[in-house]
């Protein structure tokens, strides 16, 4: 696994989730943090990080899980999710909404 | 989770996180106004995106959406006015330099204030009727650039003048062109056109007009045609390079408009190098060039077609009336067929086998062609004579090729019963006369006819085919049966069925002695073997071979007709003879005896007659004697009868008379087919579809048309309607 190829997630709570590009961009707001213009672009695009402040690491790690299960069986497969976390999932974060708008009708 | 919970639950906006901060759009906001800035300021590596994200995420999330807009609003705007400063204070060529680089960063900059404001763009803007993020920043930058006071003529006119210093033939920086006119494109459909396209348009029509005049009045057409098709290769190549390509249709038309269509007339006719002239000199490349531009622009075509036409008309009409050009029929198809040629080969090679101009040369050929009354009959020499000579040693195809231009001549003609009454004279004569070259080419031709005109049109002709064949057969036979002629004059006879050939009012002459006798053998003989039939002899198409000495010794075989035959047989017996003593002897028709004995007198180097007195022309007191003194280096003379090639002014009369006389009962036979199957007609109708039967064989005249049915009234075939006298009607 290349550094290049690959961002790390940084939880909340300071744990770091070293992900490939191609599953962290499974969600819309990371692919463009990660790809905005080259010129001038994010600090999250120099670096190959992102810091979630407001995401538990345990919302992290089950986001991480989303993102390999959405690029091996694609959207339509059921992705489980604890009923528990359902609504950390849902409101703790700002891009969470955007990956599961096709999985939790809010 | 499940589909099956999903549709059980109804989860409720998330609640906890209250706002207690009532600075906290205000504070937000800063973040999110300071990003942009930095963001403008190329400086955004120090943002955190998933900070402002979140940010702009919960403005909205709290309901402070339309704070966040209208605080992008102005920003963004306060952003452009500066951009649109530093655009105006750039100077002469740095202007769309500057203009391109700021556009480039207001891009990047769009693109990245919209990742971050991407929750907003998707929720609150969509609910609340406002301008997407991307499109916001393009209204923006299109009123505060593109259409600010001081940018926006200053662009437009900057733009013109790079396109004008092109057409100009200097080099301009087409890659930045290309980005400023992408910009505006990208603007919308709208700022391209009013803002460039538009005038644009305009200031190129003023452009060509004053150019195409410039040229128009030093250039003559081809170098015109020349630059004007270059123009709009330019124009096109243009288009590829900045423009949008909906503008091309516009621009060449432009084009198209100034520099063809409006000086088309001047073009085609300019003096010295117009379309004619082209014509003239098979100038392929001009005319071709002519084509493909004058193509392009409403009548062009049929403007060109119209001058060809009536180019072709003009020039056929002087060749076909022209009496010096008349004078050697040969000469004059042959002048057709090139005529035809080449036009063909304009046609082809540069005016890409247009059909329309095919049929308009077609048509200006019908039309000429049948202007002279003679041209059946010189067309009908033409072949005689290619047959009779023209084809020897030419390759079979080429025969082909010959007889089918000579077949798209005949398709012109309208009177085609009068190159068959023509034809059959001369195909007669060459059969008769053994002279027909290629047997093959003969029949080839008649199949054509056939093929053109219908069995009708050549069973005749392949009549006499018939008849040469038999006779061989016959004259086998005749002399198998008669093995004790070996030794007299050999006799060869053609048997002819009278209908097939062309008939002439046959006088029969005295034959000498031996030669009636021979005949008398084999009319025996034919009647022996068929019955019911009779035989005539036509002394007047026949030929001779005898043998001559003269007085020195010389020994000749002289080639004659029968009537020369029929002469030079008395002077056997006798050594003068007057003119009248030779017409008592042989009764051959005093005409066809002057001119036998004409050739047989004052031809120089062929005279084996000698006459007293000496003179060109033939008198009734005239003596006749025989040339002791003749002499020839070869063996065989050939003693031609002066015959007229053409036909002479009384014999045209005549054969013009048979042909009517061969009209009137195709006439009446076509009218009553008509009237047998329509029962009832008006007399413009029978005169229309006559006309139209009748076409394939000649143009039947309306006059001769109400003859013939006036003709067939008295003779109670058709009655006139008791009430409407314009009315036929048919009676079976």
């Amino acid at each position: 696994m290349r550094k290049e190829d690959t961002v790390k997630l940084i939880s909340a709570e300071g744990f770091e989730f070293v992900v490939h590009k191609d599953a962290a961009m499974v969600s819309q707001t990371i692919r463009n943090m990660l790809t905005s213009p080259v010129v001038g672009s994010f600090a999250e695009t120099q670096h190959g990080e992102v810091t979630f402040p407001e995401i538990s690491t345990t919302i992290l790690e089950k986001i991480c899980k989303y993102f390999y299960w959405n690029l091996q069986f694609g959207k339509e497969t059921e992705f489980h999710i604890e009923p528990e976390l359902t609504l950390d999932l849902l409101g703790h974060c700002p891009f969470c909404h955007w990956m599961f708008e096709d999985k939790i009708v809010a | 989770m499940s589909n099956q919970k999903k549709r059980n639950f109804q989860i409720e906006a998330f609640k906890h996180k209250v706002v207690v901060d009532p600075k906290y759009a205000e504070k937000t906001w800063k973040i999110l106004e300071h990003a942009i800035h930095e963001i403008y300021n190329h400086n955004a590596s120090g943002l955190s995106f998933e900070e402002l994200y979140r940010n702009a995420y919960n403005m909205v999330l709290h309901k402070f959406g339309e704070k966040l807009y209208s605080g992008l609003v102005t920003t963004m705007t306060s952003h452009l006015k500066e951009i649109s400063k530093s655009i105006e204070e750039a100077q002469g060529g740095l202007f769309l330099e500057e203009l391109n680089r700021k556009w480039n960063d207001h891009n990047k900059a769009l693109q990245m204030i919209r990742d971050i404001l991407m929750y907003m763009d998707r929720t609150y803007i969509p609910s609340s009727q406002k301008t997407p993020v991307h499109e916001l920043g393009l209204n923006l930058w299109r009123d505060n650039i593109v259409h600010s006071s001081k940018i926006q003529t200053r662009l437009l006119n900057t733009l013109l003048e790079l396109i004008l210093r092109e057409r100009t033939a200097e080099v301009i920086n087409r890659g930045l062109m290309r980005n400023i006119i992408k910009m505006l494109m990208d603007l919308g459909p709208s700022v391209y056109q009013e803002d460039f396209e538009k005038p644009f348009l305009e200031v190129s029509a003023e452009f060509y007009k004053g150019e195409s005049q410039k040229f128009i009045e030093c250039c003559d057409c081809g170098d015109y045609l020349k630059k004007a098709e270059r123009r709009l290769n330019e124009e096109v190549e243009r288009v590829t390079h900045y423009l949008d390509t909906k503008s091309e249709t516009k621009i060449t038309n432009v084009v198209e408009k100034e520099m063809i269509a409006n000086h088309m007339l001047r073009l085609v006719h300019m003096e010295n190098s117009g379309l004619v002239n082209m014509l003239l000199d098979d100038k392929y490349e001009d005319l071709k060039r002519m084509y493909n531009l004058f193509r392009r622009v409403h009548n062009g075509l049929s403007t060109i077609r119209e001058v060809m036409t009536s180019h072709i008309r003009e020039t056929g009409k002087q060749l076909v009336t022209d009496p010096e050009k008349l004078k050697d029929p040969v000469e004059f198809v042959q002048r057709l067929l090139d005529e035809k040629d080449k036009y063909d080969r304009i046609i082809s090679s540069s005016f890409n086998n247009d059909k329309t101009f095919q049929n308009a040369l077609n048509s200006s050929f019908e039309y000429f062609i049948n202007l002279n009354p003679r041209s059946p009959e010189f067309i009908s020499l033409f072949v005689d004579e290619k047959l009779r000579k023209g084809l020897k040693g030419v390759s079979e195809e080429d025969v082909e090729i010959i007889l089918d231009k000579v077949m798209m001549l005949f398709r012109y003609l309208q009177e085609k019963d009068v190159f068959e009454k023509y034809y059959k004279q001369h195909l007669a004569k060459r059969l008769l006369s053994g002279k027909t070259v290629s047997d093959d080419a003969e029949r080839s031709l008649i199949v054509k006819l056939k093929t053109e005109c219908g069995y009708q049109f050549t069973s005749k002709l392949e009549g006499m085919f018939t008849d040469m064949k038999t006779s061989q057969d016959t004259m086998q036979g005749f002399y198998a049966s008669h093995p004790e002629l070996g030794g007299g004059p050999t006799l060869t006879v053609q048997v002819l069925t009278t209908g097939s050939w062309p008939t002439q009012p046959s006088v029969t002459c005295n034959l000498p002695a031996e030669m009636s006798a021979l005949c008398e053998k084999f009319r025996s003989y034919y009647l022996g073997t068929h019955t019911g039939r009779r035989l005539s002899w036509q002394t007047n198409m026949g030929t001779a071979d005898i043998k001559a000495s003269f007085g020195k010794g010389q020994k000749h075989e002289l080639n004659v007709s029968t009537y020369q035959m029929c002469v030079l047989m008395l002077f056997n017996n006798a050594d003068r003879l007057s003119y009248k003593e030779i017409e008592q002897a042989t009764e051959i028709p005093a005409s066809d005896l002057k001119r036998c004995l004409q050739s047989l007198a004052c031809v120089k180097g062929k005279n084996v007659l000698r006459k007293e007195p000496m003179s060109k022309d033939i008198g009734e007191d005239d003596a006749f004697f025989v040339n002791d003194k003749f002499t020839s280096k070869f063996y065989k003379v050939k003693i031609g009868t002066v015959v007229a090639q053409k036909e002479s002014e009384p014999e045209k009369q005549e054969t013009r008379q048979r042909v009517e006389e061969d009209r009137k009962p195709q006439i009446e036979a076509a009218i009553v087919r008509i009237m047998k199957s329509r029962k009832t007609l008006d007399h413009n109708n029978i005169i229309a579809e006559v006309t139209k039967q009748l076409q394939s064989r000649f143009l039947a005249n309306p006059t001769e048309i109400k003859k013939r049915i006036e003709s067939l009234i008295e003779r109670d075939f058709l009655e006139r309607d008791t009430t409407d006298r314009k009315l036929y009607r048919y009676l079976a």
